[in-house]
């Protein structure tokens, strides 16, 4: 493994073809990743940053919260199940916002929410005109303490804190209080109004102890099939597209994962056909198959983090010049799992090369 | 032949890079048809119908979801000079039972014999009575056939399937197309507290002699609040469709990169690797050309595994994945991925070519293995 090492060191650019097809395969995995993980987090900021546990629609909405109606009479069923704690009514409209000194319009899921969500004071006390807004709508121009033109009356809005990760199908977050959001959907769709005490929604919090599958089919049963309850997880999953986004968008890094293996098995295949004469020597002087094959796993992991370090670099890079159209997210965590999938794919690769090491015959070292 | 001999004796090798290419050929022409079959899913229906302009308001930031046009603004597009006729058209996605399971339909409310109609009919007739619908030919099997009926869950309002249109669907969901009247019928049926139900958009065609762009330029100029789109401008730039576009188009520009270095770069390595026995084979009299046509022979031999592999990958994968979007081979796409593969794989062993083309015969005198002196 030692002499593996040192060779690479002494010589790099021996390695260097294997090493620029993985930086390109790198930055074709993180952008894969990162547009799955953009589109996904764009579309479902409102629901996962919602408190309760539950998310209750009416079940001819097929989970869709724009197409979805929660009547006062069916909230009063959900809020006298055993195991329900509090209620919130949940609501969106999406709409354009005007935003002043730009020329373009910026898309705002208009949100009405009773109970706060994420980033918000326990104790949120919002007047008619006033918002918080996701942070992500800074880069639109959209500041704290400045009013935006909401909807096609451009109600005026005066946004008065940030809220993070909140945005909804890849329009920013924009909370309101339920009378607003009701007046602003009327303006925008006249034929989707809904009268006082309405919402599309309603978010549950448990009662300590309450199991959640539990109480959402007593939902379900006191409201006699009127609403469809699902788990907040659940509600992310029903969200159109995202199921389908995430099982394509997964195939493919997988198969441009299994790509570089092939690569590197290809690689070291014709290092180790080229240096064959010599494995012969060093086993004839007493290096161990093993310690060869350990050198030439070793070289494809450390070949496989210096391109994947060199291949992050790029993205970041590429990050700044991508268009704001773009909804891509370099996540952390998806990096150590292209990482990781890289080393180890890597590795595999490598090993394809095992069969040549083992019939190295060290008598060959003689003629 | 040289060429293919050296390939017969290294059978792992040729076979690996044939798997990596192909692997490669696979992720570009799957993506492709998979871009080209989400985007027809997306727009289909815009792209599909009569009209040649559409009107949005200027508030839908070009989506037709999010689009109301006003009745004065209605008023104000048809008497817009060039306006050679006008009709409102309502989208919508309702709850739509249909053999028995619920689903979400996309529905399109047009004035019969108005702008607006799809074009691509391919099974019965348009809607003319209320409770008519076309259906689309892709979801034939769902429970949207000819002469079946289906019914929105909300209201109860049934529908009959009259026609069936092809690659008309919108938002990659089952798309219905119904009279302006039916379109207001399930509106209602599904909201009782609608205050009005306006349409969407307006669907235009110009008068003779005016152009669809021209067209499109005097609505935005005369018309407060609205924004007027060409038929191609409101399926490019649709939301998301631009950015799907984009998207894949940098992915795909990505791979067809790592094609060209993979072949390249593995074909310099053979080179670099058998540099001396070339030099050798040209000191004893083969020409370049002979040398240069072995490695053009051996790069033809890996692009068209990769290719066939590449090819039968992505049917297989096609059949497979038609799962909620129905994935479609376009074979135009193909095709040219395919010969994008081919440049790009010469472009890449350009390198490797001029390196042969180079050779000088006299090195091998001063090799000790050649019996020179070194």
């Amino acid at each position: 493994m030692k002499l593996g090492l040192l060779e690479l060191r002494r010589k790099p650019g021996r390695f260097s073809i294997a090493g620029a097809s993985l930086v390109l395969l790198t930055v074709l995995l993180l952008f894969l990743g990162g547009l799955l993980d953009g589109l996904y987090l764009g579309s479902t900021g409102l629901l996962r940053s919602q408190p309760g546990d539950l998310v209750v629609y009416s079940s001819d909405a097929r989970d869709s919260l724009i197409r979805s109606r929660i009547d006062p009479e069916v909230r009063t069923l959900v809020d006298g199940v055993d195991g329900v704690a509090r209620t919130g009514g949940l609501g969106v409209a999406l709409v354009g916002g005007e935003v002043e000194g730009k020329d373009d319009l910026v898309n705002l899921s208009v949100s009405a929410f009773e109970l706060p969500v994420d980033g918000m004071p326990a104790e949120v006390a919002l007047g008619p005109d006033e918002a918080y807004a996701d942070r992500s709508l800074e880069a639109y121009g959209v500041r704290v303490g400045e009013t935006v033109g909401v909807g096609p009356e451009r109600t005026p809005i005066t946004v008065i804190g940030w809220v993070d990760d909140t945005d909804y199908l890849q329009q920013g977050g924009f909370f309101v209080v339920p009378d607003t959001w009701r007046a602003v959907l009327a303006a925008a769709r006249p034929d989707a109004n809904l009268p006082p005490g309405t919402f599309q929604a309603l978010v549950v919090e448990l009662a300590e102890g309450a199991d959640p599958g539990a109480v959402a089919a007593a939902i379900d049963a006191a409201t006699d099939g009127a609403t469809s309850t699902l788990t907040r997880s659940e509600a992310v999953q029903a969200l159109p597209g995202i199921k389908e986004q995430d099982s394509t968008f997964s195939a493919i890094i997988y198969v441009t994962l299994f790509v570089a293996g092939l690569v590197m098995a290809l690689f070291f295949a014709l290092l180790t056909l080229e240096r064959i004469g010599l494995y012969s020597v060093m086993k004839a002087i007493g290096a161990s198959t093993r310690q060869i094959f350990g050198g030439v796993v070793a070289q494809a992991v450390v070949v496989a983090l210096v391109s994947f370090a060199i291949g992050a670099v790029a993205m970041w890079l590429l990050t700044f010049v991508l268009p704001a159209s773009i909804p891509v997210a370099v996540l952390p965590a998806r990096g150590v799992q292209i990482a990781i999938g890289l080393v180890v794919m890597s590795a595999l690769g490598a090993a394809i090369s095992l069969r040549r090491v083992v019939r190295a015959d060290p008598a060959s070292a003689i003629g | 032949m040289l060429a293919f001999t050296e390939i017969r004796r290294a059978k792992l090798r040729f076979a690996l890079l044939g798997g990596a290419v192909g692997l490669l050929v696979f992720l570009i022409m799957f993506q492709q048809a998979l871009l080209g079959s989400l985007v027809k899913s997306f727009t289909g229906a815009l792209e599909n119908q009569s009209a040649t302009v559409l009107v949005y308001s200027e508030e839908a930031r070009k989506n037709i979801s999010g689009s109301v046009i006003l009745p004065p603004q209605q008023e104000a597009v048809a008497a817009v000079d060039g306006v050679g006729a006008s009709a409102p058209l309502a989208q919508g996605t309702f709850t739509i039972e249909a053999a028995g399971d619920d689903v979400d339909a996309s529905v399109f409310g047009v004035t019969p014999g108005g702008p607006g109609e799809p074009t691509r009919l391919v099974a019965g007739r348009l809607p003319a009575a209320p409770n008519e619908a076309v259906a689309s030919k892709e979801d034939e099997s769902d429970g949207f056939g000819l002469g079946q009926t289906v019914t929105s869950v909300d209201g109860g309002v049934a529908l009959t399937v009259v026609g069936l249109t092809e690659q008309s669907r919108f938002s990659v969901a089952p798309t219905l197309w119904v009279t302006y009247e039916t379109y207001e019928a399930l509106r209602r049926a599904a909201n009782p507290d609608a205050i009005a139900v306006l349409p969407s958009a307006l669907a235009v065609v110009p008068a003779e002699g005016v152009t669809a762009a021209d067209l499109a330029e005097a609505i935005d100029e005369q018309v407060e609040g609205v924004e007027a789109l060409t038929r191609s401008q409101a399926v490019n730039e649709a939301p998301g469709v631009a950015s799907v576009n984009q998207s894949f188009q940098l992915i795909l520009a990505l791979a067809f990169v790592v094609v060209a270095v993979v072949i390249g770069f593995f074909f310099l390595i053979l080179t670099v690797q058998k540099l001396p026995s070339l030099a050798l084979l040209r000191a004893v009299g083969a020409p370049t050309g002979y040398l240069v046509r072995a490695l053009l022979i051996q790069v033809a031999v890996v692009v068209a595994i990769g290719l066939v592999l590449g090819g039968l990958l992505t049917v297989g994968a096609v059949k497979g994945a038609s799962s909620g979007l129905p994935v479609a081979i376009d074979p135009k796409a193909l095709a040219l991925s395919a010969i994008g593969v081919v440049v790009l794989s010469l472009v890449g062993s350009a390198f490797t070519l001029l390196r042969v083309a180079r050779i000088d015969p006299s090195t091998v005198t001063n090799r000790q293995t050649t019996g020179g002196m070194a």
